[in-house]
């Protein structure tokens, strides 16, 4: 059974946030400017985005009203009622509770009847892998349609007062605290939805799903991407482990933590990645019209496009598409965001028959994920 | 700082040596060899993370001491180095004389890097007589044997596949761990000269490795086998790197 991607939404809460206003909206710990913000913006080229807190650091959508309002406008622009659709896919770094799964809050604020969910938990790729199970599940015929969406709200980890409270931690120790620090200026909030259906839209265009691979390296590589321990190599507890919730956040095992030292092997296994699906002949680098590559900063664009070259699989850079630079790196919903402008902006011309390559890598603990789509119409 | 733009901690620019096939046009088949030795390359760098050793360099707790333990189990391969590869210039016939002076010249470069290793272990707070006392591990004696066995065939193109491995992580060293392990062991840069001075000289071979591969891999056959032996060489080289003698002989 061939499966089309029909209809798509996307929601960004909140007004856009310029370079400047990024710290009025997340604070300065203790008062204090950060000195690490304006290096990291600069090699990262954001250079607007979008928060669901507002300047008092108050939560003014909740990561389930997000990924509710993508999934509604996705839905709008259907040919098909929403009575229609058997499955619901959410995949998110973080939802509002830890339990039950996300899926449950959607389908709730969605009020979509008996229909089979699945949450899907991780970083970046957990979007990808709920869209895999969608789709499988679409493959076997189970469902007709699906919706699968991603939403992120990784404001609420990186306001000023977590960092405040984390008054045992490194990041209180060291002068400056790079690992502890890095997301801050990188993530921002957001959602996307995209509905699978077994046949094209019936009118407008649809894409149709070519394949979905994923190659994970957690059984070599450390920990890169996380939340949940001090980040100090010799202590191995979890939050879980504290004696109290406040004694793991004072400890800073709260903190969202990037081990910046790593994220070159990202680039390394990402590039192994597309380098063996085009061995095994299921990806051709020349028949790619336009490639949508999840990079969480721009610093990491040009090693990626390096690394390709080399390899002699480099996609021309005029065929790359991204919207990282206006609405930021929103995580595991970056790529839906994306893929929801990209069928509808004026600066590119997508056409009947057109290859989308996408990648989206996890540094979490090294999950590398591709999908290729082609542009159908009825 | 590079074109205005602030490095980030931690992240190293990419040395362009390494990556740079400019100005080589590829045959095919060498286009397709290099496909399979950057992946080759890449599950080898993975999969060094996982050598306890290496991965505490990872994690930041490789001490002085790991150091020391590191450089006296590199020596005995250093200076075997420059034994297969002067043995695999001599096994090359004179329909192969370019490939002849380029192994030459290699061999000629490295042949003594190993005193150069052998200051930094003192630098290191390690004993002289100690790293000189030292055998090859197990590892070292496996890559070795057949490192010297497979240079000791006619024409031994094979063998591009290992220098790919070895060269890369002379690159590796340079870039990602002299630094890195001067940093959390606090020893000095003195300590970490071959590292670095070894990855900074492999740069300029890549230039002439991709040359070289381009005249040499003109069939599928010269491919396959250049791939075999440069995976045979990675999983021998972290065989030595995972079998290192904690204790001074």
């Amino acid at each position: 059974m061939t499966v089309y991607i029909t209809s798509t939404g996307s929601f960004l809460p909140g007004p856009t946030i310029s370079v400047d206003q990024v710290e009025n909206i997340l604070g300065a710990v203790n008062g204090k400017p950060s000195s690490l913000r304006v290096q990291i913006q600069k090699a990262n080229k954001i250079q607007t985005r979008h928060y669901a807190i507002d300047e008092h650091q108050q939560t003014t959508h909740s990561n389930t009203e997000m990924a509710t309002n993508a999934a509604v406008e996705c839905l709008d622009r259907a040919f098909i009622p929403r009575e229609r659709v058997g499955m619901l896919a959410v995949a998110s770094t973080q939802g509002d509770l830890p339990a039950p799964g996300m899926a449950s809050m959607v389908q709730a604020e969605l009020e979509l009847p008996e229909i089979e969910i699945l949450t899907t938990h991780g970083i970046c790729s957990s979007s990808i892998m709920a869209l895999k199970a969608a789709w499988n599940s679409l493959r076997l015929e189970e469902h007709e349609a699906a919706l699968v969406i991603s939403s992120e709200l990784a404001s609420r980890l990186l306001k000023k007062q977590r960092y405040e409270a984390a008054t045992t931690s490194t990041f209180a120790a060291k002068r400056i605290d790079f690992s502890t620090e890095f997301l801050r200026w990188m993530l921002s909030d957001g959602a996307g939805a995209l509905l699978l259906q077994n046949k094209p839209a019936p009118k407008g265009l649809s894409l149709r799903i070519d394949w979905i691979r994923g190659f994970s390296h957690a059984h070599a590589l450390p920990i890169c991407m996380s939340v949940g321990s001090a980040g100090r190599p010799d202590d191995t507890r979890t939050w879980q482990d504290y004696d109290t919730y406040a004694q793991a956040e004072q400890d800073g095992a709260l903190l969202l933590r990037q081990d910046v030292r790593l994220l070159d092997n990202l680039m390394r296994m990402g590039v192994d990645g597309y380098l063996r699906l085009v061995d095994e002949g299921v990806s051709n680098p020349s028949e790619v019209d336009h490639f949508l590559c999840h990079y969480s900063s721009h610093h990491f664009r040009n090693k990626i496009l390096e690394m390709l070259d080399t390899a002699g699989v480099g996609i021309p850079e005029e065929r790359w598409w991204t919207n990282l630079y206006t609405r930021g790196n929103t995580g595991s919903a970056s790529l839906f965001i994306m893929l929801d402008e990209f069928l509808r902006t004026d600066e590119v011309s997508v056409k009947v028959g057109d290859k989308v390559l996408c990648f989206v890598p996890e540094s979490g603990r090294f999950n590398t994920t591709y999908l290729q789509l082609t542009v159908v119409s009825k | 700082m590079k074109n205005g733009e602030i490095k980030i901690e931690g992240i190293k620019e990419e040395t362009t040596e390494e990556s740079n096939t400019d100005g080589i046009d590829m045959n095919p088949h060498a286009q397709v060899c290099l496909q399979h030795l950057l992946r080759v390359w890449l599950g080898f760098e993975r999969d060094l993370s996982k050598v306890p050793l290496l991965r505490r360099i990872d994690l930041g707790t490789y001490t002085a001491e790991d150091h020391q333990v590191f450089l006296r189990n590199l020596r005995q391969q250093v200076i075997e180095g420059s034994r297969w590869i002067t043995r695999t210039a001599s096994s090359f016939d004179r329909n192969h004389a370019e490939i002849r002076s380029t192994v030459i010249g290699h061999a000629v470069d490295e042949h003594r890097d190993y005193e150069m290793l052998e200051k930094d272990y003192v630098a290191s707070g390690g004993k002289l007589e100690d790293i000189l006392d030292m055998e090859k591990n197990i590892g070292s004696e496996a890559l070795h044997g057949f490192l010297m066995y497979r240079a000791s065939r006619s024409n031994p193109i094979d063998l591009l596949g290992a220098m790919w491995i070895i060269e890369g992580l002379g690159e590796k060293m340079a870039s990602s761990w002299a630094e890195r392990i001067q940093e959390i062991t606090g020893l000095t840069a003195n300590s970490t000269r071959f590292m670095t001075y070894h990855g900074h000289h492999d740069g300029e071979h890549m230039q002439e490795f991709y040359r070289t591969l381009n005249s040499v891999c003109i069939d599928e056959q010269a491919s396959a086998s250049i791939v075999k032996t440069a995976k045979v060489v990675a999983r021998l080289y972290r065989l030595q790197l995972e079998e290192v003698e904690y204790d001074v002989q």
